[in-house]
C-alpha cells in the first residue's frame, strides 16, 4: 500500500471532515448510526481516492462520494428510533445566541428536515451549504432546471411540514 | 423562504458543535471492511453464481445424467452441458463488466442507475437458470412417461391418466419455481427497496 497516498488521504479527509459529520447528521439520528455512516463514507472516499486526480477540488469530489454514499451505497443496519433525545442529538441550538421564538423556529426547521426523503435532505443540504444550482444538479446528475424546480418544491413541502 | 434563509445561517454555526475525529481516527476507519449495498450485492451474487454451478455439478455426478446416457441421450446431454457452461460466462462476462462501471464518484443518478444494472444482470441470471431447471424437469418427466419401459409397457390401469400426470408435473414446477422467484424478492426487496426508491424519486424529476 502506498504510505504517500494513504498519507495524503488521511490528511485531506481530516481537514474536510466537518461536510461529512454534517451529512451524517441529516441522515441519521443516533450517534451510533452517525459513526457508522461517517465509517462508511470513509471506505468509499478512500476507494475511489486512486482516481482523484486533484483537478477538482478534494472537497467538491467529497460532496459527491460521500452523499452518494449517503443516499445509495449506505446499508443502515438498525432501524431508525425517532425520539425527542435522539432529535435533539441532532442538532443542538445554542440557545443563549438566540430568543426564544427564532430557536424554536430553528428546532422545527431541523425537525421538518428529518421527515424529508434522502433526495429532498441531499437538496437542502447542498442548498445549506451554499451550493450553486449548476452544483447541485451535477451532483445529482439531473438538469439545473430540474434542480429549481424540486428545490421549490423541498420549500413548499417544508412549509407544509411546519405550518400543517 | 425566510426560514430557510435563517437555518442556512444557523447551518454554519452548527460547524462548532460538530465531532472533531483525529488523524488515527480516520486512519483505523479507513481499514475497515464496506458494508456498502455494492458489497452486499456483489457477495450474495457471487454465492449465487457458486449455487448454481454446483447443483450443475452434483446433477453430473448424482448419475442422474448416465442413467439418461444409457437411453442414448448422450448428445442432447453434451449439447445442454456446452449452452447452459456459455450462458453462465456470458453472465460471468456481463456482471464483472456491470460492476466494474459503479463508481461513487459518478452522479447520483448514474450510480444508481448502474447499481440497478448489476442487479437486473444477476436477476436475468436467475431467471435463466429456473426456467432452464423447469425445462428440463419437464422435458425429462414426459420422456419418462412417455418413453422408458416401465410406463410404456405398464397397463392402462395402473398408469395414471395424461392429463393428471401432465397437471401434477406443471404444478410441482410452479411451486418450485414460486418458491424461487419468493425468495429472491426477499432477498433483493430488502437490499434495494431504498434504492428504487430514491432513483423513482430522480426519474420522476425528469419527467417534469
Amino acid at each position: 500500500m502506498n504510505k504517500e497516498l494513504e498519507h495524503s488521504f488521511v490528511t485531506h479527509l481530516e481537514q474536510n471532515q466537518n461536510i461529512v459529520h454534517k451529512i451524517c447528521r441529516i441522515y441519521t439520528s443516533d450517534p451510533d448510526s452517525h459513526n457508522d455512516l461517517f465509517q462508511e463514507i470513509t471506505i468509499q472516499l478512500w476507494k475511489a481516492y486512486p482516481n482523484f486526480r486533484g483537478d477538482a477540488k478534494f472537497s467538491t469530489w467529497m460532496y459527491r462520494v460521500s452523499l452518494n454514499t449517503a443516499i445509495t451505497l449506505y446499508r443502515r443496519s438498525k432501524k431508525a428510533i425517532k425520539t425527542a433525545d435522539i432529535e435533539s442529538f441532532s442538532f443542538k441550538i445554542k440557545a443563549e445566541e438566540y430568543d426564544d421564538q427564532v430557536e424554536q423556529q430553528l428546532k422545527s426547521m431541523y425537525k421538518a428536515i428529518k421527515q424529508l426523503n434522502d433526495i429532498e435532505k441531499a437538496l437542502v443540504f447542498l442548498y445549506l451549504e451554499d451550493k450553486s444550482y449548476k452544483d447541485i444538479a451535477d451532483t445529482m446528475g439531473i438538469s439545473e432546471v430540474n434542480a429549481r424546480v424540486k428545490m421549490n418544491r423541498v420549500k413548499t413541502k417544508l412549509k407544509k411540514i411546519l405550518n400543517p | 423562504m425566510d426560514e430557510l434563509e435563517l437555518l442556512k445561517q444557523d447551518w454554519k454555526k452548527q460547524e462548532e458543535a460538530l465531532p472533531k475525529l483525529t488523524y488515527t481516527d480516520i486512519y483505523k476507519m479507513k481499514l475497515k471492511k464496506s458494508s456498502s449495498l455494492v458489497r452486499w450485492i456483489f457477495v450474495i451474487s457471487i454465492l449465487e453464481f457458486f449455487l448454481w454451478a454446483s447443483l450443475d455439478t452434483i446433477f453430473k455426478f448424482s448419475g442422474m445424467q448416465t442413467e439418461f446416457e444409457s437411453k442414448n441421450l448422450e448428445n442432447v446431454f453434451t449439447g445442454i452441458s456446452i449452452f447452459s457452461y456459455l450462458i453462465l460466462l456470458y453472465f460471468i462476462i456481463r456482471f464483472y463488466m456491470n460492476y466494474k462501471k459503479i463508481r461513487s464518484t459518478d452522479s447520483t443518478k448514474v450510480l444508481m442507475k448502474n447499481i440497478i444494472r448489476t442487479r437486473r444482470t444477476v436477476k436475468q441470471y436467475i431467471w435463466v437458470n429456473i426456467s432452464q431447471i423447469c425445462i428440463t424437469m419437464f422435458a425429462a418427466t414426459i420422456y419418462i412417461y412417455f418413453f422408458t419401459d416401465e410406463f410404456s409397457n405398464g397397463t392402462t390401469a395402473q398408469a395414471a391418466p395424461v392429463w393428471l400426470f401432465i397437471v401434477v408435473t406443471v404444478l410441482i414446477i410452479s411451486v418450485f419455481a414460486g418458491f424461487f422467484a419468493l425468495f429472491y424478492r426477499v432477498i433483493y426487496g430488502i437490499l434495494t427497496r431504498r434504492l428504487k426508491e430514491n432513483y423513482k424519486e430522480l426519474e420522476h424529476l425528469e419527467e417534469v
